[in-house]
């Protein structure tokens, strides 16, 4: 307050008082009080905060009638009579609608004065008679009907208007005061420092300079504050006459220039007593002159802490406002950041003004899709370097988001440095504003290139982070930073892991001293492990060290970490990035699986993201336009966007299509050829299915060109047993080439795939062709399938064990000895229709049900024969296969074959089908035999 | 012509061996597909006998060529009548493969001859088994129940209950006998003396797994049928319910609610419009379902008789190869 006070005694000159000050929250019943803006709040102390927030309803309210009544100032000033009557209804209806606020607050001394000057100049207008000759018809009419409705009008602000006249000018000190306390340097600033020495003391009127409205527009164009009050005073000196209007510029910056030269030397003698002239430096700073240059202070003023903080406050306030030019904030900011360099205001304050200079820089598109330019990108990777390097080199500087802007202590080396903001969180905004430029830029230009090499600065400034958290961080600020460090490394495949892999227990002093980025994954992630405490870094430090584990080739550990994690049942809750992330893990695993021949895990890894057709999307490494026939709104387009993984680290689609189709392959055709006539054969991979489908249809199949006919033609050859055809179509130069040349160990890749053909193929011919033998030797399959015997062995066994076939060694000729089981196409039919009756039945059982109230038929079936309820018995126990071995294969087992071998021949334990079989098989052998 | 009006009026069929030998060559030359061959039968009833002395078949048409059917009936039943030969409308047959000629068209036409001429039966052949050695040849008519329940076109559950109809009551077999001429008999005879029949017969074919297989098929897709209708119903049952509680709850509200307004001295609201208001849930045809059971059942019947005639060869051929 005293301040303003202050203030109202020296410069009451000018006659606006429309904007206000702090001094607002007196009670309204005095007449003085008046509503202040919000910008001139913006402007003032630190107490503003607050204020703003309980206030703005009311500033709202004021704001609003203020415009209009520049509106009117405007229509008075031209005489647009019609326009301003307009205006006026407008304000009449605003001012209805502000009524609660008014009531509280008493009616704004601002609205009252408009009245008063509305009224004196249709007055006067009236009288100019020849004005209204020479006005339009429709002016002078607006005229005539204005001056009837404001004469009506004033009659309710009698007294107001009354209490204005008496005594126009007490009133406007104060507020006058404040204002150009809190708008100094703004509108009134070149004024003030003009003529502030020669009326610092003397008379409380000042015979301004009349300032050029245009020219004031002109200064303060990025700023809203100031063009509300320059139109004030704009208006004021509309009334006081616009014959003044003329007189100025030349005049005006002459005694300025004159006037600078006489400051300087008082200046310098001032510089000292800093702390008690604080006022005086508000006063004395200036800001630009004309729209090219920026100049933060006058060149006298001295530069101290709190001017500079001052300034810093006043420009940061400015953020974000729609009018504010963001290009020059950062200029501004820049130039005071230099201000403070030259002047030594010490590490604390560079700090600060860095930070909110790249904040600033981080402001300066409005556009969340767009990203900075290269300028400024490299410009604000200097500054944060910077501000760590001097964080690095000024330990005693304590920064944190928890010290409050208040307590902040820039200027007091002894005391310590405080300072708020978080350096963990600009360079948290430092990377995704990395990631935005990588994601827009086109991923096949030298440009993209450029920028990936600018990786290194920043896992060069995250490292600097790091050293500056665990110093004094927090440990989340130690996991984000950690978090951050892991971003980029886990998708980097570092051959010096492979070979410690590889090789551990060789060289290990060599290996020893160099860290591999598997040593900085572990340590990074296990002490977010065990420190964070929100669950989402955790997961994704889980997720990311998976992937890295996949990446080089540690299934078992990646394959433990994501089974102890539980993430599979929890992921669906999590946010949209984790998803990815999750899911871009999945298909490393995935892959990493597949690249150590574990196919079943493979296919199981990637169904997900394959079996939808959308793994693009799933991945976040491109649009889908189209989803389910209808394109994506552009708000979503928008929001998939700024998920997109930026191309380097980007997983092969096609390889990842490919494994999968391979992985399928080798499962499903097996599968296929073992179950061929199951009425209960599932597809293990519908994808595999379709394209095997597609490729049927066609009518002509010409050669495989693309990879995924070379994978069905591959299936094809495979299904024949043929294993070299399928090999052909597998690996060969165009596969290479778009696929198996991606993994890093290629050779291995190929052949673990050329040993998984020839199992599978070997598989698939006992599965298919069997029924053709009595018996066949070992050597024969193992020159057949270029495998060796101990392997054909291996795989054999495991079918006649997995009950997959009916066969048994005969180990002295080692050979294979086929039992016939299979069941003739006709049995196999039988079954089917079994089933198909039994459902029948259960359906027929719910109408009876329902008729006779669930009694009846089902009990009499009980008693009549056990056969529904075995059959129901076998249909649920259990897994696919031992359901298939039970049941009615059992039965058939012991029917037709009465030698299989030991514990399956145990399996059948009688049945209805028992006799029957006994029977048919007898006929079987001795029919056979015969012919 | 002595039409008897009794249901029962005709008890066996005697067929020409001409008749025969015309639809076996019908069939023969035109099932090229799939379709099925179909011919209008001509004779006259004598006692309980109907003897059917002639038939013409239905030329192929495409769907899209307006033939006018009856026309040609007309017409060709005129010109037969110009050479003197029986002209009598009896009936139709119809080419089937296993039997699969249960079905809605087949129960159509057959109610629409029946109720035309009473004693019209419809002669089903089998080509494919036919080819096998054996003729398979019968004919067939729907039963008089039937033939009341399709005049009243209503297959609900209630009408299918009251006529205790099953769905081996659909249609009847009706006895054939084939008859031939003496005239014909002694060519015949004559035929055999000139040209004698080879010696080497194949008695024992014991390929016969590839017929059941099809016979099989056909019978898992009648299954599935029965099964769709039966859910169709048990869907039909689940709603009538549900449909039934609803009325009940609304009318005990009701009359709760007059109950209230009579103590209140209020007019009580209007009892009508319960079964307005619930429009009954339409019931699945029943005819559906049970075509499709007395279809699985002929097909039943069929497989039965045909493996107790193919296990009867393998015997015969295990008897005969011990004895080599």
């Amino acid at each position: 307050m005293s301040s303003s006070k202050f203030y109202a005694a020296e410069s009451s000159s000018d006659t606006e008082d429309s904007s206000s000050s702090d001094d607002d929250e007196t009670p309204v019943t005095t007449s003085r009080s008046k509503p202040t803006t919000q910008r001139v709040y913006l402007l003032s102390d630190d107490e503003v905060e607050t204020q703003r927030v309980v206030r703005s309803g009311k500033e709202k309210r004021w704001e609003g009638l203020q415009d209009i009544i520049k509106l009117m100032q405007n229509a008075r000033k031209i005489r647009d009579m019609s326009r301003l009557a307009d205006e006026f209804d407008n304000l009449c209806k605003l001012y209805v609608k502000s009524k609660n606020v008014i009531l509280k607050e008493g009616i704004p001394r601002f609205y009252t004065r408009n009245l008063v000057e509305t009224e004196d100049y249709i007055n006067e207008l009236w009288q100019d008679k020849e004005f209204r000759k020479k006005t339009s018809k429709l002016n002078s009419k607006a005229l005539g009907s204005i001056r009837q409705k404001l004469r009506k009008y004033l009659r309710d602000f009698e007294t107001q208007v009354a209490d204005y006249r008496a005594n126009p000018d007490v009133d406007e000190k104060p507020g006058e005061g404040a204002d150009q306390d809190d708008s100094d340097e703004e509108s009134e600033g070149e004024k003030e420092t003009v003529q502030d020495i020669d009326t610092f003391l003397s008379s409380p009127i000042r015979s301004a300079p009349v300032v050029d409205p245009k020219a004031q527009y002109d200064d303060d164009d990025d700023d809203d504050d100031s063009w509300l009050n320059d139109s004030d005073s704009f208006t004021d000196e509309s009334d006081e006459g616009e014959a003044g209007g003329k007189q100025l510029t030349a005049d005006y910056f002459l005694k300025k220039v004159k006037d600078d030269g006489g400051e300087k030397a008082k200046k310098k003698d001032r510089q000292r007593d800093t702390k008690s002239k604080k006022k005086d430096e508000d006063w004395e700073e200036v800001k630009r002159v004309g729209k090219a240059k920026v100049t933060l202070f006058d060149k006298d003023t001295e530069i101290t802490h709190v001017v500079v903080l001052k300034k810093l406050s006043e420009i940061i306030l400015n953020r974000g406002r729609r009018s504010t030019v963001r290009k020059e904030q950062v200029d501004l900011l820049k130039q005071l950041r230099q201000v403070a360099e030259d002047n030594d205001l010490g590490p604390a304050m560079a700090i600060r003004i860095t930070f909110d200079l790249v904040s600033a820089y981080f402001d300066y598109n409005s556009k969340i899709l767009d990203c900075m330019k290269s300028e400024p990108w490299n410009d604000v990777l200097q500054f944060v370097e910077e501000v760590l390097d001097s964080l690095e080199e000024h330990p005693d500087i304590a920064i944190g988001e928890n010290i409050s802007q208040e307590s902040e202590n820039v200027a007091d080396k002894a005391a310590g440095y405080r300072l708020n903001g978080s350096p963990v969180v600009m360079v948290e905004k430092l990377h995704s504003e990395y990631i935005k430029i990588l994601q827009n830029s086109d991923a096949h230009s030298t440009e993209y290139v450029k920028h990936l090499r600018e990786e290194s600065r920043v896992i060069n400034i995250i490292n600097k982070l790091r050293r500056h958290v665990e110093r004094i961080g927090s440990s989340q600020n130690i996991c984000n930073t950690y978090m951050l460090m892991v971003e980029y490394v886990y998708y980097k495949y570092d051959h010096k892991a492979v070979l410690q892999d590889v090789v551990p227990g060789d060289k290990v002093e060599s290996t020893e001293s160099q860290e591999t980025s598997s040593d900085v994954m572990k340590n990074l992630c296990q002490y977010i492990y065990t420190k964070d405490s929100s669950d989402r870094l955790r997961t994704r430090a889980i997720l990311h060290h998976i992937y890295h584990h996949c990446l080089h080739d540690r299934w078992y550990e990646a394959r433990d970490l994501m089974l102890m994690s539980h993430l599979q049942e929890t992921i669906h809750f999590s946010d949209v990035p984790t998803q990815i992330i999750y899911n871009r893990t999945m298909v490393q695993l995935g892959l990493c699986a597949f690249r150590r021949g574990l196919m079943k895990e493979a296919h199981n890894a990637l169904v997900d993201i394959q079996s939808t057709g959308r793994a693009k999307e799933l991945l976040a490494q491109g649009l889908l336009l189209q989803r389910q026939g209808e394109r994506i709104s552009p708000e979503q387009e928008k929001v998939e966007k700024r998920r997109q993984i930026p191309f380097h680290m980007h997983i092969n689609l096609e390889l990842l299509e490919c494994v999968y189709l391979v992985s399928a392959m080798l499962l499903e055709i097996p599968y296929v050829a073992a179950h061929e006539f199951d009425a209960r054969r599932r597809m293990i991979s519908k994808q595999f299915h379709h394209q095997l489908r597609v490729s049927e249809r066609q009518s002509l199949l010409g050669p495989p060109d693309n990879m995924r006919e070379h994978v069905v033609a591959a299936a094809k050859a495979l299904k024949m047993g043929d294993f070299r055809a399928c090999l052909r179509f597998v690996i060969n130069d165009k596969m290479n080439n778009k696929v198996w040349n991606l993994f890093n160990n290629k050779e291995g890749v190929v052949k673990m795939l050329e040993t998984k053909i020839k199992e599978e193929s070997l598989c698939t011919y006992l599965f298919t062709y069997s029924q053709f033998y009595d018996n066949i030797s070992l050597d024969w399959f193992a020159s057949m399938f270029e495998l060796d015997r101990a392997s054909c062995h291996r795989i054999i066994s495991r079918l006649i064990i997995n009950e997959e076939l009916s066969a048994s060694w005969d180990e002295p000729s080692s050979s294979l000895v086929l039992h016939r089981t299979d069941p003739t196409r006709l049995q196999n039919m039988a079954i089917q229709l079994g089933e198909k009756v039994s459902t029948l039945v259960d359906i027929n059982e719910r109408i009876l049900e329902a008729r006779a109230g669930g009694g009846g038929f089902q009990n009499y079936r009980q008693d009549q024969g056990y056969q529904g309820n075995r059959y129901q018995g076998n249909r649920g126990t259990g897994n696919y296969s031992s359901n298939r071995s039970g049941g009615y294969q059992g039965n058939r087992g012991s029917g037709y074959q009465g030698q299989r071998s030991g514990y399956q021949g145990n399996r059948g334990g009688g049945g209805y089908h028992g006799g029957y079989g006994d029977s048919y098989g007898g006929y079987r052998k001795d029919g056979y035999k015969a012919r | 012509m002595e039409a008897n009006s009794q249901e029962t009026s005709v008890k066996n069929i005697q067929i020409d061996g001409l008749v025969v030998l015309r639809i076996i060559k019908h069939c023969e030359e035109d099932s090229g597909g799939p379709e099925l061959v179909q011919g209008v039968l001509l004779g006259l009833v004598v006692g309980d006998t109907l003897e059917i002395t002639n038939c013409f078949p239905f030329p192929r048409t495409n769907e899209t060529s307006d033939f006018d059917e009856v026309q040609y009936q007309m017409d060709m039943m005129r010109s037969l009548r110009h050479v003197n030969i029986d002209h009598l409308h009896v009936g139709w047959y119809q080419s089937s493969n296993h039997g699969n000629f249960i079905n809605r068209a087949f129960l159509d036409s057959q109610f629409s001859y029946q109720s035309a001429i009473e004693e019209s039966i419809v002669l089903i052949f089998d080509p494919i088994k036919t080819s096998q050695g054996y003729l398979s040849l019968k004919a067939y008519r729907l039963t008089p129940k039937m033939m009341e329940m399709y005049k009243a076109k209503h297959f609900s559950y209630e009408s299918v209950k009251k006529e205790g109809l099953a769905f081996n009551d659909i249609y009847e077999e009706v006895p054939i006998r084939v008859k031939n001429s003496p005239l014909i008999n002694m060519l015949l005879l004559k035929l055999k003396k000139e040209n004698p029949i080879p010696e080497k017969v194949e008695y024992l074919n014991l390929s016969h797994s590839s017929s059941l297989e099809r016979q099989l098929h056909l019978m898992m897709s009648s299954v599935d049928e029965v099964t769709q209708e039966g859910g169709k119903f048990v869907q039909y049952q689940r709603s009538a319910a549900k449909q039934h509680q609803n009325k009940l709850l609304h009318v005990q509200r009701r009359q709760t609610e007059n109950a209230a307004r009579t103590q209140r001295g209020e007019p009580p609201l209007p009892e009508e419009d319960a079964s307005k208001l619930f429009k009954p849930v339409p019931q699945p045809p029943r005819i559906d379902a049970l075509l499709a059971a007395g279809q699985v059942s002929a097909y039943c019947d069929k497989v039965c008789h045909y493996s107790s005639q193919t296990l009867g060869r393998i015997f015969m051929a295990q008897a005969l190869d011990n004895k080599d």
